[in-house]
């Protein structure tokens, strides 16, 4: 044989198992691109259902936040909360929190956000969307920041479709986690101990939360439309510029002249504390070990061979095994009674403020009846102000007893001193117009306490039966309309309110 | 004649393809890459994925890389020779698909290269433990059947670490 033909011969006999390894690298290849990528979720997809297509464990269990569906009326429980919000809404109707799964169906339940009949009608702005809808960061990109903020409650409506999920935590390319409400980065950023840029994947394990879990208010803001009208927005606002403390979020307020209502009864103008869970958690011990929301609210949990982060937010200490117990080494009931003992004095200090304060408003009340001078009254009002502000900033976030004790009673304790100096001021005022042994009527039912404050409750209820039959009604249409509307997110849910029987 | 200068033709074409294809597999396999002790060679492929993932998460991250652990350290000759059967056995098991089903299991000599390398960087801490392995004998010539991570199971790459058992582990994330 010819040399030629054998070098062929040897270079073809090379060149084929070379080319089918060729194609099988290029295979394994193509295989590893496919795994390492994320799956096509489009930006601001708004319904979970979507993301859960890929993410099927995460998706479940954060549909397990349904199970936690029982109305605790508030209200019922501590009848003074009436008398403390007269005037202002978290008077006619106030639940604790149920799952993330019914937190948009709460928002348009509650009596708070009133019975709209259209578009522009009130009594809430649009702000009240911000924090329960995957659909917010949607909207805002689609129309921007300050028109979102513009307007009425029942404007956007028929665009807010599903409750808080996937989208409000996660980059959809990255599956990172990610700030969704520019407001928390302007928070962080002014406040200035941990710059949005600087947070570290542990910290944003918080902040995601923070978004909402944080004390806020609605920030006039002025601005242009595109016709060239002069609008008015509330823009959803931390007021974190002096720090993260009661007294620097107090200073801030009292500087910007701010108050969320006028009480109805003292005339007090006052501040509603919002939820300032992530400002006290970072004070306790917890926050101070860098532990994460995530760490405790959703832990890592096995399910068969799979390990991955519970989406389930809820109660730590309803499986102690996956959370407390990791760190701790003392026994479930050690811990647990721990803990129930932390509650009960913060329940002790809690329940002596409200009725501090309650009685104060009653008894200011009284004062300016029997004609006492604005001269008079401009001390206590201060004092009555601040009581409150400090009381509510102390328990208005979930858990604050737990995430951070030493805290939680310190601003209790002031508040009762600040109320306590209210009243002492009070009776020299209520002795000069001969009521010295004034006592402030019966609060000691809900149904008492709205008599005292001369609530319409009837009607409330019935303008939001008649706005859940007819602008609700639009609502959901206009949302299926647009593609918003998501079966799954209302799929096994009961019409349940504080003020519909069962 | 002709024929003769077609088939010479022919002949440098086809030496010049298998070079050429030859430079391309070597390419396309980064086969280079395997020179180096970079961590992320050994995620050329998927399989490794969450093997990477989880030393990424664990304190050896800091101290210790893949080849430092599952390599021989003491000889370069061995660490090259063991590397070369390695390489290829993996090489073999992605190209035939011979791990498919199966779980991901040092084999006996890599059992004995890492319990090696533990012992030769926890040496201080861990002489009392080697020398009163000696003394328990069961028989035979060896020690005790135990390897640190007998004991140690989550070291360094924790207990759930299967590719199955990590569906949501989507490529490598710099930390």
């Amino acid at each position: 044989m010819k040399k030629s033909t054998v070098v062929t011969a040897i270079s073809v006999a090379a060149i084929v198992p070379m080319a089918l390894l060729a194609i099988s690298i290029n295979e394994n290849k193509a295989e590893q691109q496919a795994l390492n990528t994320v799956p096509p979720i489009k930006k601001f997809e708004s319904r979970s259902s979507e993301w859960g297509k890929h993410y099927q464990r995460q998706y479940d269990s954060y549909m397990q936040t349904g199970k936690s569906d029982k109305i605790d009326d508030m209200l019922e429980s501590n009848p003074a909360l009436v008398v403390l919000w007269a005037g202002y809404g978290f008077s006619k109707d106030y639940n604790a929190p149920r799952g993330h799964f019914y937190m948009l169906e709460d928002n348009i339940n509650t009596l708070r956000t009133g019975g709209p009949t259209d578009a522009g009608a009130g009594p809430m702005p649009t702000a009240c969307w911000t924090c329960k809808s995957t659909d917010v960061p949607r909207l805002i990109d689609k129309i921007g920041e300050e028109d979102f903020y513009t307007g009425k409650w029942a404007r956007h409506g028929g665009e807010i479709a599903n409750p808080v999920g996937c989208g409000d935590c996660h980059d959809n390319e990255t599956m990172k986690l990610t700030i969704t409400r520019a407001f928390l980065s302007r928070g962080l950023d002014e406040e200035g101990s941990l710059k949005t840029a600087d947070a570290t994947h542990q910290d944003m394990r918080s902040l995601v939360c923070a978004q909402c879990h944080a004390e806020y208010y609605f920030k006039k803001t002025e601005w242009t439309d595109k016709n060239g009208r002069q609008q008015n927005a509330m823009v959803v606002t931390f007021p974190w510029a002096n720090g993260l403390s009661v007294e620097a979020m107090e200073k801030y307020y009292d500087d910007i002249d701010f108050a969320d209502w006028t009480h109805q009864i003292s005339k007090t103008p006052m501040l509603k504390a919002q939820h300032p869970g992530y400002e006290m958690f970072k004070t306790g011990a917890h926050g101070l070990n860098d532990v994460a929301c995530a760490d405790c609210h959703m832990p890592y949990v096995r399910e068969g061979s799979v390990k991955y982060s519970s989406h389930n937010v809820s109660n730590p200490l309803d499986h102690m095994a996956n959370t407390c117990l990791n760190c701790h080494s003392e026994d479930e009931k050690t811990l647990k009674d721990t803990i129930a003992r932390k509650l009960e004095r913060k329940n002790e200090l809690n329940r002596t403020a409200m009725d501090v304060i309650a009685r104060a408003h009653l008894e200011a009340g009284k004062a300016w009846e029997l004609g006492a001078t604005e001269e008079e009254m401009k001390d206590i009002l201060l004092d009555l102000r601040h009581a409150q502000w400090r009381w509510d900033f102390s328990i208005a976030s979930h858990g604050s007893f737990f995430h951070a004790p030493e805290e939680t009673l310190r601003i209790l304790g002031s508040a009762i001193n600040k109320g306590q100096d209210a009243r002492v001021k009070l009776r020299a005022v209520l002795a000069k117009y001969d009521a010295g042994d004034y006592a402030a009527p019966d609060f000691s039912t809900k149904e008492k306490a709205q008599e005292v404050i001369g609530l319409p409750f009837q009607k409330l209820v019935d303008e939001k039966m008649a706005f859940q039959n007819a602008l609700r009604q639009e609502w959901l249409r206009e949302q299926q309309k647009k593609g918003l509307y998501d079966p799954a997110t209302r799929e096994g849910m009961v019409f349940k309110t504080s003020y519909t029987a069962e | 004649m002709k024929a003769n200068i077609v088939m010479k033709y022919v002949s440098v074409i086809s030496v010049v393809s298998a070079i050429g294809m030859f430079a391309y597999v070597v390419h396309a396999s980064k086969a280079t890459s395997y020179l180096s002790g970079d961590p992320k060679v050994c995620i050329n492929c998927h399989t490794m994925n969450s093997l990477y993932a989880t030393w990424q998460h664990s304190s050896h991250r800091k101290a210790a890389t893949c080849v430092d652990c599952h390599l021989p350290r003491e000889s370069l000759v061995d660490k090259i020779l063991a590397k070369s059967r390695d390489g290829f056995n993996h090489s073999y098991a992605m190209t035939f698909r011979t791990y498919e089903g199966r779980n991901i299991r040092a084999s006996e000599d890599a059992r004995q290269r890492i319990q090696a390398n533990c012992i030769s960087c926890h040496r201080e801490i861990v002489s009392e433990i080697t020398a009163m392995n000696e003394l328990y004998r069961t028989g035979g010539s060896g020690g005790v059947e135990r390897v640190c991570w007998t004991c140690h199971r989550d070291v360094p790459h924790g207990r759930v670490r299967g590719l199955t058992a990590t569906p949501d582990n989507i490529g490598i994330k710099e930390i």
